[in-house]
């Protein structure tokens, strides 16, 4: 074992110190002595490094800004992190054994993770940064009035293209199936083209398609595929594709338009008519996890609003919490950062659950595949 | 101690040396049977429950059933998909063979006292890691590589209208996958070539047989075998191969081996799909090292 593991286990002299001292000023003052016995049970049972599961990045060092407050509050518990490529890989590793105190899925995934035994509800009472939390977005990490996901960064699914090079003949969806741009065009590779198709072909339900209609949405995307240069699945990928000129038009976030703009490329981040689709990540509590309010201490930090500030300046994502500013005035434009319904009606389509997630993401793959 | 001829029965051998006799075989095999007992054999079988079903990622009732591979077998996708890879395969590995062949055939028989120099500089690639050596394509073939830099240089093109098709295409799979496992035909081809008994050729030549005849009675079928292994070590892996096409494939390189990995990792988790495309590759790939493996057998020279 590692020796610096080793010492992170047991509780430090100061930890020792303190609590004995609440214990006994608990005792002294007559009141709650339970509390501080369990107190002093949570602590020592809680124990060792957080596990915890999420994006690649989040977890580098200066990732260690957006919960520096943990770090601060909980050294001998430092946050230990496992990545995740997305959720169906994180699904993979948890069934595989790995057993992380959260992870990190998004919005769409709430009803899945939340019905499937793998996840418990948090309390939010313990979550001092809470409130700030945008409420559009806290109700949609709700299943059966249970907070199960506390929403955090946030952005669009929309379309940046190369404006000294693509002239849109209209804010669409479209653009991503424009013959005039054979091979300068970047998918997503995710099942969420099939939603993508189903707005564009102005279905009334996107994400809960007929079987007609997905038909209908296949073959869109299988006939426009010759059009396509690239689907990304990494933003590097993108960023590459698109930074030397080998994509002109894609399905972007807003941190790939920031990107952009960095490299000194006439861009613009186009929300379409058929509306941008909003994503917004959900830490997830695991069922049975043994450090509970050490994962609530972590999710409390990364929801503060100098936690939301650094994300949207260095990632150029949205936060959930509604005091959180960017320095960047464009940013704050990109993301309507000032109204909070701009991730939902009528602004955008807050992204949501797909019942059929399955079918959707085995017509996907036909699409990659045919 | 008595030496014991090697004719005597066993029933000669004193009891301990006879007891060392007989460990040494599983004692040697034993290790690398198990080795690949746990870590090949078991990781198929695994695999293969969850093509039938046997093992599920999902909860809910599961058990052996066909569903998965039926609807492979009916699906033209997937068997389309997997037929594109196999021609892909086939063409890098045939154009790879035909590149390595002079080079092994110089290497080996023209008496360059350098040849163990110039094989060390052909291997010399592996030295750097296969993730970097396929990323460095992308510098050289994308539209500000270093290709087109040149072709705006000499003004064949001109920037707004560059070489686009070179990265993110089949072609670009082709040429990182060629480069790749360049050094992987070679080796084989030029150790059949140089363990060829020269005096074969000296014999053919007093025969009066010239050098092409020489070359195409003699010498090539004899290093067939080192020709047909070549191919197999090029043909078996990129039929597979998911991280080039993943790097410099784009949409249109999309291979088969891409699709397993999606499969399993992205979407939506489709175990049941993803085993039964690996169980099928792992299936034609074993069929088909049986098959040629028959090839592998020393060449015979044929005389009119």
């Amino acid at each position: 074992m590692d020796k610096h593991e080793g010492t992170e286990r047991r509780l430090s002299r100061e930890q020792l110190l303190r609590l004995t001292a609440a214990a006994g000023g608990a005792t002294l003052l007559g009141s709650r002595f339970d509390s501080a016995q369990a107190a002093l049970e949570r602590l020592g049972a809680e124990s060792g490094r957080l596990q915890v599961l999420d994006w690649a990045g989040y977890g580098n060092d200066g990732g260690q800004a957006m919960f520096a407050q943990y770090v601060k509050t909980h050294p001998n518990n430092k946050p230990q992190f496992t990545y995740m490529a997305n959720e169906s890989d994180a699904l993979g590793k948890i069934h595989a054994g790995l057993k992380p105190d959260l992870f990190r899925p998004y919005v769409g995934w709430v009803k899945y993770f939340a019905t499937s035994g793998l996840v418990q509800p948090w309390d939010p009472k313990q979550i001092s940064n809470f409130k700030h939390l945008n409420p559009f977005m806290v109700k949609a990490g709700q299943y059966n009035g249970k907070q199960y996901g506390i929403p955090d960064d946030w952005g669009f699914d929309a379309i940046l293209y190369r404006s000294d090079k693509v002239h849109p003949k209209a804010r669409s969806w479209g653009l991503l199936f424009d013959d005039r741009y054979k091979g300068k065009i970047a998918w997503f590779d995710d099942l969420e083209m099939i939603t993508i198709a189903g707005l564009y072909l102005g279905f009334d339900r996107p994400w809960r398609q007929t079987d007609a209609q997905l038909k209908q949405s296949q073959k869109l995307l299988i006939s426009k595929k010759h059009l396509v240069r690239l689907n990304w699945s990494s933003e590097t990928n993108l960023w590459e594709a698109f930074g030397s000129g080998d994509v002109w038009i894609a399905y972007a976030w807003p941190n790939d338009w920031v990107q952009m703009k960095k490299k000194k490329l006439s861009v613009v981040y186009m929300h379409p008519k058929e509306k941008p689709i909003a994503w917004v990540g959900m830490f997830m509590l695991l069922k049975g996890t043994p450090r509970p309010h050490l994962a609530h201490a972590y999710v409390n930090a990364w929801s503060s609003a100098r936690s939301g500030k650094w994300l949207e300046d260095n990632y150029g994502y949205g936060h959930a919490n509604t005091l959180a500013r960017p320095s960047s005035s464009a940013l704050l434009k990109a993301l309507q950062l000032t109204n909070p319904r701009a991730v939902t009606e009528p602004s955008a389509h807050l992204d949501r659950d797909i019942p059929r997630r399955a079918q959707y993401a085995r017509l996907w793959e036909e699409v990659k595949a045919s | 101690m008595a030496l014991v001829d090697a004719g005597s029965s066993p029933e000669h051998v004193p009891w301990p040396r006879r007891l060392r006799l007989d460990l040494t075989t599983p004692t040697l095999l034993g290790l690398p049977l198990a080795w690949l007992a746990v870590f090949f054999l078991v990781p198929i079988a695994i695999v293969a429950a969850y093509s039938f079903d046997v093992y599920s990622l999902n909860p809910g009732p599961h058990g052996f059933t066909l569903t998965a591979w039926h609807d492979f077998l009916h699906s033209s996708v997937y068997l389309r998909l997997f037929w594109k890879s196999v021609k892909l395969s086939l063409t890098v590995s045939a154009i790879i063979v035909l590149l390595a062949y002079p080079l092994a055939y110089y290497l080996a028989l023209s008496g360059t006292k350098r040849k163990y120099i110039l094989l060390l500089l052909l291997i010399a690639p592996f030295l750097t890691s296969y993730l970097l050596r396929v990323l460095a394509w992308k510098v050289i073939l994308g539209n500000q590589g270093a290709v087109n830099t040149f072709l705006f240089w000499t003004g064949l093109r001109s920037p707004d209208h560059p070489l686009s098709q070179l990265l993110y295409s089949r072609f670009a799979v082709m040429l990182v996958l060629g480069y790749i496992w360049l050094p992987f035909v070679a080796l084989p081809i030029f150790v059949s070539l140089e363990s060829l008994d020269r005096r074969l050729l000296e014999a053919a030549s007093d025969l009066g047989a010239s050098r092409l005849q020489a070359f195409r009675r003699v010498t090539l079928p004899l290093s067939l075998p080192g020709v047909v292994a070549a191919f197999l070590f090029v043909f078996i892996p990129t039929l597979g191969e998911f991280v080039t096409p993943s790097l410099v494939g784009g949409a249109s390189g999309y291979l088969y081996g891409n699709q397993i990995v999606d499969l399993f990792e992205t979407g939506f988790p489709d175990w049941e799909t993803g085993s039964v495309l690996s169980m099928f590759l792992l299936g034609v790939v074993a069929i088909l090292t049986v098959v040629f493996a028959r090839f592998l057998q020393p060449g015979e020279v044929t005389v009119d």
